[in-house]
């Protein structure tokens, strides 16, 4: 990114030759930088592998002082973990494709010059951006769906957003308007337009808008802390949210009593934090790449 | 948006409207249900559907109530208390994570060693991609008054002489949410200002550097006058929402202890509309807040337009 600095330096030596003492201060505050946005993340798998009565004494900062997986086992013997996980599986796969299909095909429609309404259409949508009716009306909505308690309210919802559609539209605008008119002149109607001829051109878009759906799903927890009652279709990031506050342990009937007796709420909730960010960390060189993409995507706006 | 009114008024409806028609319907039906429908819900706010359990048989009774809700929130006995909460967080937020990040953008721009400067990003970005959830745990275990290292830390330098129980205070609330937010925030809210440094043209630096410009005139006179509209927008986009707090934040960090400090407007509707039924008053409080929102969004773009000549809408 700095584009002035165009000379190449020959070795790795001759690099650091060139390094003036401004250069090693700020290496130096970066490294103490990066220490603090890592050291959390370090410290509690640290701690998810400490024996849970022994973290509970204090003084395990940097290496687990005794080794102990009984909270993976604990937590990955646990129903609640692996029905969260599905739960949120299932959430994030139907609901990042149902909201690209859903509006992509929206902002398609809303990019044809010759749409018809579009005068309306458009201050209908902007509208819903600046204003809103705020939380009890739209749980009321949710209520009269019937959608609360029920797994399709993660999804529902979740099917349409006008920011995200803007996004789809200003990329749509750069596609030039001759491929549509042949494609017209051809006979194609504009399902066949929109899915098999332009869909193909969007990959970068699309994959912008699926990672950032991705993550917002397997990240939320406060739809299952409100529009969920039944532990069953609890996601995964709230169950790891119940576990925070737990004190105490409950009864796992596949483990043997000694273990139960070391096992803290604490060491617990460390272990479900490190599984349930797991998948999020694996994926996350890839969300890096495209998200910094994305961000200039996004900030063309419609 | 070339679209020839004179020439569509003419065209026969043909297949191509009814396919185009059926594809925005999807997003229409989608947002009269979501959002129009919610917006007809505020009408809860003028009639008394509170305590009840039967609140569509509240809605279809209809007993107005008028501005009586407004009332009775302007005199509830934790209305100060919740503004106070909900504007002070933000605006110390604003201060201290708004220019923090363009700080961090305009420094590690300056490192020459690019597979540090690629390192330091990947490990100062991931915290951003991880839920409250797991991040408020993480920040949790750090404070602990037990195990925690911070508690640790103090008292080993002689800050503290004993340990502090920082999430049952309600002094150091504000405290913790800031700096969590920074620590999760600062390196992806760093993402946007390189963009904009990177979109800066090479040929000015050359030039200045053939000028004799040092490093820091370099910054100063070139770097960072070209992000200064990025920060202007972003900077009255931020005030524009002074008025919502990151609700999955907060309710990690909020318990009984702490509420004096950590009950902000949006925690306060969940608490009283779900927790206490009591929907008209909640949406009541709903829309005063979106109404100020508004209010404040309209005020930032049009400074925008005067500042930047662009709009933040």
């Amino acid at each position: 990114m700095v584009k002035y600095r165009t000379k190449k330096h020959g070795s790795f030596v001759g690099k650091l030759q060139s390094l003036t003492v401004v250069d090693y201060i700020l290496i130096l505050f970066f490294l103490c930088f990066a220490f603090i946005t890592f050291f959390p993340i370090w410290y509690v798998v640290v701690g998810s592998f400490n024996l849970g009565k022994d973290y509970a004494a204090g003084g395990v900062y940097f290496l687990p002082r005794i080794w102990s997986l009984t909270n993976y086992r604990y937590v990955l013997s646990s129903s609640l973990i692996w029905q969260g996980f599905l739960v949120t599986i299932g959430r994030t796969v139907l609901a990042t494709t149902g909201h690209i299909v859903v509006t992509y095909m929206v902002a398609h429609a809303m990019s044809r010059p010759y749409l018809r309404f579009r005068k309306f259409y458009t201050p209908f949508m902007l509208f819903t951006m600046f204003f809103g009716g705020g939380f009890i009306p739209y749980y009321l909505v949710l209520n009269l769906l019937g959608l609360l308690n029920n797994f399709l309210v993660y999804i529902i919802p979740c099917l349409f957003s006008v920011y995200d559609m803007l996004v789809f539209t200003s990329f749509l605008r750069s596609i030039p308007e001759e491929l549509r008119e042949a494609a017209i002149i051809d006979g194609a109607g504009e399902f066949r337009i929109a899915f098999s001829l332009i869909l193909p051109l969007c990959k970068p878009v699309i994959a912008t808008v699926l990672l950032w759906q991705v993550v917002a799903h397997w990240n939320n927890y406060f739809d299952s802390m409100y529009y969920v009652t039944d532990s069953r279709l609890y996601s995964i990031q709230y169950v790891v949210k119940t576990l925070l506050g737990a004190t105490s342990v409950e009864g796992n009937t596949s483990m043997s009593p000694e273990d139960l007796e070391n096992l803290t709420g604490q060491t617990i909730s460390f272990a479900a934090i490190v599984v349930s960010v797991l998948p999020i960390t694996i994926i996350y060189p890839l969300l890096n790449k495209q998200f910094a993409k994305g961000f200039m995507l996004g900030s063309l706006k419609g | 948006m070339v679209g020839n009114r004179s020439v569509c008024k003419k065209r026969k409806w043909s297949m191509r409207d009814t396919e185009l028609q059926i594809m925005v319907g999807f997003g229409v039906v989608f947002l009269i249900v979501f959002n129009y429908l919610a917006m007809f819900g505020l009408i809860l706010a003028f009639i008394d559907a509170d305590n009840t359990l039967n609140i569509w048989g509240a809605i279809s009774k209809f007993e107005w109530c008028g501005l009586k809700k407004f009332e009775a929130f302007l005199n509830d006995v934790n209305f100060w208390n919740i503004v106070l909460n909900t504007l002070g967080l933000n605006v110390l937020s604003l201060l201290v994570n708004f220019p923090l990040p363009i700080f961090f953008a305009v420094l590690i721009n300056e490192i020459r060693v690019k597979w540090f400067k690629t390192s330091i990003q990947f490990f100062t970005y991931l915290p951003h991609f991880l839920s409250w959830a797991a991040f408020g745990g993480l920040i949790l275990a750090l404070i602990n008054a037990d195990t925690g290292v911070i508690n640790a830390v103090l008292v080993e330098i002689g800050v503290i002489d004993k340990p502090i129980n920082f999430i049952g205070d309600p002094d150091y609330f504000w405290a913790i949410i800031i700096l969590s937010n920074l620590i999760k925030g600062i390196g992806w809210g760093s993402v946007i200002y390189l963009a904009a440094i990177a979109g800066i043209s090479g040929e000015l630096y050359e030039a200045a550097r053939i000028d004799g410009a040092n490093r820091w005139q370099l910054m100063r006179h070139i770097t960072l006058p070209s992000i200064a509209q990025t920060i202007t927008l972003f900077l009255l986009l931020n005030v524009s929402s002074l008025l919502n707090n990151g609700t999955e934040q907060i309710l990690i960090f909020q318990n009984a202890l702490n509420l004096k400090k950590s009950e902000v407007i949006d925690t306060y509707v969940l608490n009283y509309g779900l927790g206490w039924n009591r929907y008209s008053y909640a949406t009541a409080i709903g829309l005063f807040k979106s109404v100020i929102s508004v209010l404040l969004l309209v005020l930032s773009n049009a400074f925008s337009k005067k500042l930047t000549g662009r709009g933040i809408m």
